[in-house]
């Protein structure tokens, strides 16, 4: 079934950005191929969290990297 | 433990209702049962954060008329597919034969763009802050790599105008605001200062985990019981206090404040929301494409305007679960897994149950 948002939110519009790892970069264009936690490979832009380089984690937004992703929840919150 | 402090923090006898904003934060409360962990006197209100839940019908029916032109492939993201306008979805003008393709980034479109050269592609583009940074992106590759046949109809909204609208309405009783983490990732912090400035209710900033969400409640709580009234951030490691300069520059260029925009059930506010700017303007499909845009109000049935404004709960709706379902929507609430129908439909519906009973 095509069309639909098939996770248990969207990507797009839900207003959450989704961690993803910078595999290669695409200096000339601030682009980055990057891979998603379900093993998926997406083009991101990156002009927003330069300098990137492979292996960083970012917080993917409609294709779009918008921070860097830090770890999931901090040492302080979980005390 | 977290749920602990907050029993300890909260003082027995006073109600408090905070407004999680986000549509993202609706959806992690209830997909994780975060409510269940409050104690009573604590309540959670479901702000106006989901762009497709304040969508009026009218902008639907503008980007179907659109959709409809022979020339056109239009591109939106799936959420927007299900919307219902006056007379059917984009899914519904897609049966009829419009070239409606589903996408997962604005990129995506402007790639369709260029392997069809003689079609026009036009991106039906929503969202808050977080999304508007990835349009502004795409809009200037568009026109730095000369691509002709790329088009957008822009619908990106901004947050603050509406928190203010609700702030400003008369039935609202609110203690505090759970304020949006990854639109702070664009804006900061800063804009949201005039909350606890103005109108005297603290905000923390949060993220998605739930105990980031207990966390931030905590902190509010934790305010309101020192007398205290700040803006305060805990999903610091993400959001810094002033935001992302680089987005918000791409967004000045690209954009400009409409003077006012409809929002489901709040009415017009003016400037909440985003257009081309004059150096965009060959790339504006609304200039290109002639849009019936006639204002259609929302089913008489639908209570989703109360529903965004918090006054109420979703399952107080009268057409929640029977009419109006994720798969047959009425309102705009109940399409996306991020509306607070939707979201209370797909993971509520049991804890209810057991209230009833017990």
């Amino acid at each position: 079934m095509s069309g639909f948002c098939q996770d248990d939110h969207c990507v797009t519009c839900g207003d959450i950005a989704e961690p993803m790892k910078v595999v290669r970069i695409d200096e000339g264009r601030e682009l980055a191929l990057c891979s998603a936690p379900d093993g998926e490979r997406h083009t991101v832009e990156i002009a927003f969290v330069l300098p990137v380089e492979a292996g960083d984690e970012l917080l993917v937004h409609a294709g779009t990297a918008i921070a860097r992703a830090e770890e999931e929840v901090s040492a302080e919150v979980r005390r | 433990m977290l749920a602990g402090e907050i029993a300890a923090t909260a003082e027995a006898g006073r109600h408090y209702k905070l407004m999680e904003v986000c549509g993202g934060h609706t959806h992690s409360i209830y997909k994780y049962g975060v409510d269940d962990l409050l104690p009573s006197n604590v309540e959670l209100v479901h702000g106006p954060g989901c762009p497709v839940c304040v969508i009026p019908m009218g902008r639907v029916d503008d980007g179907i008329a659109i959709a409809h032109h022979d020339r056109v492939i239009f591109t939106c993201f799936g959420d927007m597919m299900r919307v219902p306008g006056s007379d059917g979805t984009l899914l519904d003008a897609k049966a009829d034969g419009a070239d409606i393709r589903m996408i997962y980034s604005p990129l995506d479109a402007l790639r369709i763009a260029k392997s069809n050269p003689d079609r026009d592609v036009v991106f039906f583009a929503i969202g808050f802050e977080t999304t508007a940074p990835s349009t502004a992106l795409t809009l200037k590759r568009a026109k730095a790599e000369g691509v002709p046949n790329f088009f957008c109809m822009c619908n990106h909204v901004t947050i603050v105008p509406p928190l203010r609208a609700l702030l400003d309405s008369p039935d609202l009783r609110l203690d505090g605001f759970i304020g949006p983490g990854h639109v702070s990732t664009i804006v900061g912090v800063r804009p949201f200062e005039f909350i606890p400035a103005d109108y005297g209710k603290p905000l923390v900033t949060a993220g998605f985990e739930p105990l980031d969400i207990l966390q931030a409640i905590h902190m509010i709580l934790g305010q309101l019981a020192d007398g205290r009234c700040e803006v305060e951030n805990q999903y610091k490691r993400v959001v810094p206090y002033e935001g992302n300069r680089a987005a918000l520059a791409a967004m000045a260029e690209v954009f400009e404040l409409r003077p006012h925009f409809e929002w489901r059930g709040l009415g017009f506010i003016s400037q909440s929301a985003l257009r081309l700017s004059d150096d965009y303007s060959e790339l504006d499909a609304e200039l290109r494409y002639e849009v019936p845009g006639v204002r259609v109000a929302d089913p008489k049935a639908c209570q989703c305007g109360e529903v965004l404004k918090g006054v109420i709960k979703p399952w107080e709706c009268k057409v929640f679960g029977t009419a109006c379902t994720p798969e047959h929507a009425i309102g705009t609430c109940m399409v996306s897994p991020e509306g607070a129908c939707a979201a209370y439909y797909n993971y509520g519906r049991y804890a209810r149950r057991k209230e009833a009973v017990a």
